[in-house]
């Protein structure tokens, strides 16, 4: 339209919008790029070990059997804490894991969906009943946290945690099973 | 207007019914999980409470407030009557029966598996029939809205659809999309277990078929408060839209980017793996492209009406805008809470980083700044606009208007920041009492408390809200006819096809609901998840 | 008016301003540098803010994997 004063083109207006769109996309992708980056060297990434179990039958025996639950360290140094999340309780309900050592923490349910984290670390995982939930995570400070069930549940949602002691290499002592068990305070 | 004006306000005070009721519970709960009511309540009330408010903000609130607002820029953007009423009124019932099923299950105690259900959790069947009424009462208005836009291009061929109309059917088109999800899984799972007729359930299938509705749901709310960004605040405010354009490829990019992105309310699952997780946050970044677009728009069609009101300087134009004017105030305030609440989602969806707030309290501080908060306040604004046109009478004030606006946000922000710390130090979610002798969580005592002052605030915006719109009924000074909507700076003559229709958007979703779901469902079918015991909640 | 088109609405009744073209043009030689500023810093802030706390808070958590 050549009556239309240059200030009021739409080709002016679009092209400023091109330009925001281009100085907002190199925040998007500066943003994106920093994800990959750690996701790729450090190994920063949702927990994704995609494994399938039975909630019917994954406490007769097996991997999450009574007896298997609960911190082991085996031969190779390798720390893997299984614990079943059930309404409306984790098993076992104190876990002890050294500080600053690489943990595999695995989760199953026998019932419905759980979700847990631990307070002050990135450990978050859904339990979904069928799955095997697999975390690996380095705890980097000593104490006590909290393990809360973070996903309903159903009525005892509520009253649903775990306590996890973080030991520091001193304290954390398996025994000849390899097991260990919280500290008595 | 006439023929459709008791359509719309029956289905607004059925929303805005359900919202008070909801903000009554929401404070309720707040005090209960508070150090200061810990003994009241038992869990048995507190979910009960927490399924009813969740169903009746996510659901209703938004559902009969979409519909009825549909409705009323249907008659208005395109001059005409609106095409079905006899449809849109049998389906306004059918919602009601859906509602009344629904809340009857829910009080009767036998539906407290919350607004997302949470198989293998089932609820007494009536529920879910409820609501699937809700939803199919939906339907009937997107095909009504389809049907308006068709008749009205037919009889102006080549000419754009006006782009309140335009904006508002690319909502119905993506809803009707974005509902495949839940419907599938109610359908094919949910309901067969709540009526006996299996008695398991495969979770790792349920999760992901509700999560496809769940992300883009969140669009379907969301796209009403942004028609009001591009149509009518510029008109409130006196001036024009930077862009009409840039107003129709926003609809599109939300018809096309919200739906292949709901993995990312599932990745701290066990069922999905790396490489749908992170394809799915890819795509969660280009649906921040419509807002991000939509920012810079809005602020320049802000800035054209301050800068014609005399204001001048890089910000002068800011305070020169007509603050006193509801939908002007309203526009400033979900700005400043689309910035806060969009930080919280920034952070959910960056992948790895989800791990640090999943289903903690951070999550719930964003989804009320940004649904609660920014879209929330944008449906004041738009009753409060468009109640003198619906019923002849105009508000003899307008300052109970803006303080019951100031209040929300006010609220809104004494509630939620508080949350999100909370939620970064581990305070997670759905609990109807915490265990304030713990000495990790006593430490969050005071915080909890200073959320709770935040809502009361909320739910005495809420009540003054409903207050002014029954004062406007029964006001006494006369409606005078002006204009809602916003003229362009370049009003448009012609749009090429593709800004004017969804054929070609229809296409691409489908490829990119392929390629985000196809494989995540696809491996549920082939090789169906060990099953889960269906759990009957009582 | 630029042109018969309205935009938000197919109704002149609707879309009726008193906004003159004369003034608008001359708004125009300066917008949208107001509004490229007030966004871009508050995007900005919100970038920040993201490296932030992907740095200072979520790394020094531990690794999640």
């Amino acid at each position: 339209m050549s009556d239309t004063p240059h200030e009021l083109q739409e080709s002016r207006i679009l092209r400023t919008e091109l330009l925001w769109a281009f100085g907002v996309g190199i925040f998007v992708a500066a943003s994106l790029s920093m994800i990959v980056f750690t996701a790729l060297t450090i190994k920063i990434n949702p927990p994704s070990n995609v494994e399938r179990i039975d909630p019917k039958t994954l406490h007769l025996s097996g991997e999450f059997a009574e007896q298997n639950l609960g911190t082991t360290v085996f031969g190779d140094g390798t720390v893997i804490v299984r614990a079943i999340a059930t309404q409306f309780m984790f098993v076992p309900q104190c876990i002890a894991v050294p500080a600053n050592r690489r943990v595999t923490l695995r989760f199953a349910s026998p019932d419905v969906l759980h979700g847990l984290l631990i307070t002050g670390t990135n450990v978050n995982t859904m339990v979904v009943p069928g799955f095997v939930a697999q975390v690996h995570t380095e705890f980097t400070r000593t104490g006590d946290l909290l393990m809360p069930c973070h996903e309903f549940c159903g009525q005892g949602h509520s009253e649903m945690w775990a306590t996890v002691q973080v030991l520091p290499a001193d304290q954390f002592k398996p025994g000849p099973d390899g097991r260990v068990s919280c500290a008595q305070r | 207007m006439r023929n459709a004006d008791r359509l719309c306000l029956a289905h607004f005070w059925v929303a805005f019914g359900a919202f008070l009721f909801a903000c009554v519970l929401g404070a309720w709960q707040m005090w209960v999980r508070s150090p200061l009511g810990a003994k009241i309540g038992t869990p048995g009330e507190y979910f009960m409470s927490v399924t009813a408010h969740g169903v009746s903000m996510a659901y209703v609130l938004t559902t009969f407030f979409i519909m009825g607002f549909g409705y009323f820029v249907a008659v208005t953007a395109l001059n005409r009557p609106l095409p079905g009423l006899i449809w849109a009124w049998a389906a306004f019932w059918m919602g009601i029966l859906g509602v009344v099923l629904a809340l009857i299950s829910i009080g009767s105690g036998q539906a407290s598996v919350l607004f997302t259900f949470y198989p293998p959790l089932t609820a007494n069947v009536w529920f879910y029939v409820g609501l699937v009424l809700v939803v199919a009462a939906s339907w009937v208005w997107c095909v009504l809205m389809l049907v308006a836009m068709r008749e009205w291009k037919v009889d102006n061929p080549g000419r754009p659809v006006p782009l309140a109309m335009f904006a508002t059917v690319a909502n119905a088109v993506m809803w009707l999309w974005t509902t495949i999800g839940v419907a599938a899984e109610l359908v094919f799972q949910v309901i067969p277990a709540s009526l006996g007729l299996v008695q398991t359930i495969d979770v790792g299938m349920s999760r992901t078929l509700f999560s496809w509705t769940l992300h883009a749901i969140v669009y379907f709310w969301l796209i009403p408060a942004y028609i009001a960004f591009y149509t009518m605040a510029p008109r409130a405010a006196g001036g024009r839209l930077y862009s009409d354009t840039m107003g129709r490829l926003t609809f599109i990019m939300f018809l096309i980017y919200s739906l292949p992105v709901g993995m990312h309310h599932l990745l701290m699952d066990p069922e999905h793996g790396n490489g749908t997780k992170f394809i799915q946050v890819l795509l969660t970044a280009f649906v921040a492209a419509p807002t991000l677009l939509t920012i810079f728009t809005i602020t320049a069609s802000m800035e054209i009406a301050g800068r014609l009101r005399g204001g001048r300087g890089v910000f002068g134009w800011i305070a020169a805008l007509p603050w006193e004017r509801p939908m002007v105030l309203a526009i400033g305030l979900a700005f400043v809470m689309l910035g806060f609440g969009g930080f919280g989602g920034i952070v959910n969806m960056a992948y790895g980083m989800n791990a640090m707030v999943h289903n903690t309290s951070w999550v719930t501080a964003h989804f009320h700044l940004i649904f609660g908060g920014s879209v929330v306040i944008m449906y004041f604004a738009i009753a409060y606009e468009i109640w003198p046109r619906l019923t002849g009478h105009d508000h003899p004030s307008l300052a109970p208007l803006r303080i019951q606006l100031w209040l929300w946000f006010i609220g809104m922000m004494v509630m939620t920041l508080p949350w999100h710390w909370l939620g970064l130090q581990g305070q997670w979610r759905r609990v109807a009492n915490f265990n304030y002798a713990d000495p990790i969580i006593a430490a969050w005592g005071p915080w909890v408390v200073v959320s709770l002052v935040g809502g009361l605030v909320l739910l005495v915006s809420a009540i003054l809200f409903v207050r002014n719109l029954v004062v406007l009924h029964r006001s006494s000074v006369q409606a005078i006819a002006r204009p809602l909507y916003a003229l362009a700076v370049h009003p448009p003559k012609r749009v090429p096809a593709a800004l004017n229709g969804f054929g070609l958007w229809n296409v691409l979703v489908l490829v990119l609901m392929i390629l985000a779901y196809g494989f995540p469902i696809a491996q549920f079918v082939i090789e169906p998840s060990p099953a889960a015991i269906v759990h009957r909640v009582r | 008016m630029q042109s018969d088109q309205s935009s938000g609405a197919d109704s002149k009744l609707e879309v009726a301003d008193e906004v003159d073209e004369a003034a608008l043009a001359s708004v125009m030689r300066t917008v949208p540098l107001g509004a490229a500023v007030l966004a871009g810093t508050t995007v900005a802030l919100l970038v920040l803010g993201y490296l932030l706390i992907y740095t200072l808070v979520f790394i020094p958590r531990g690794t999640i994997g």
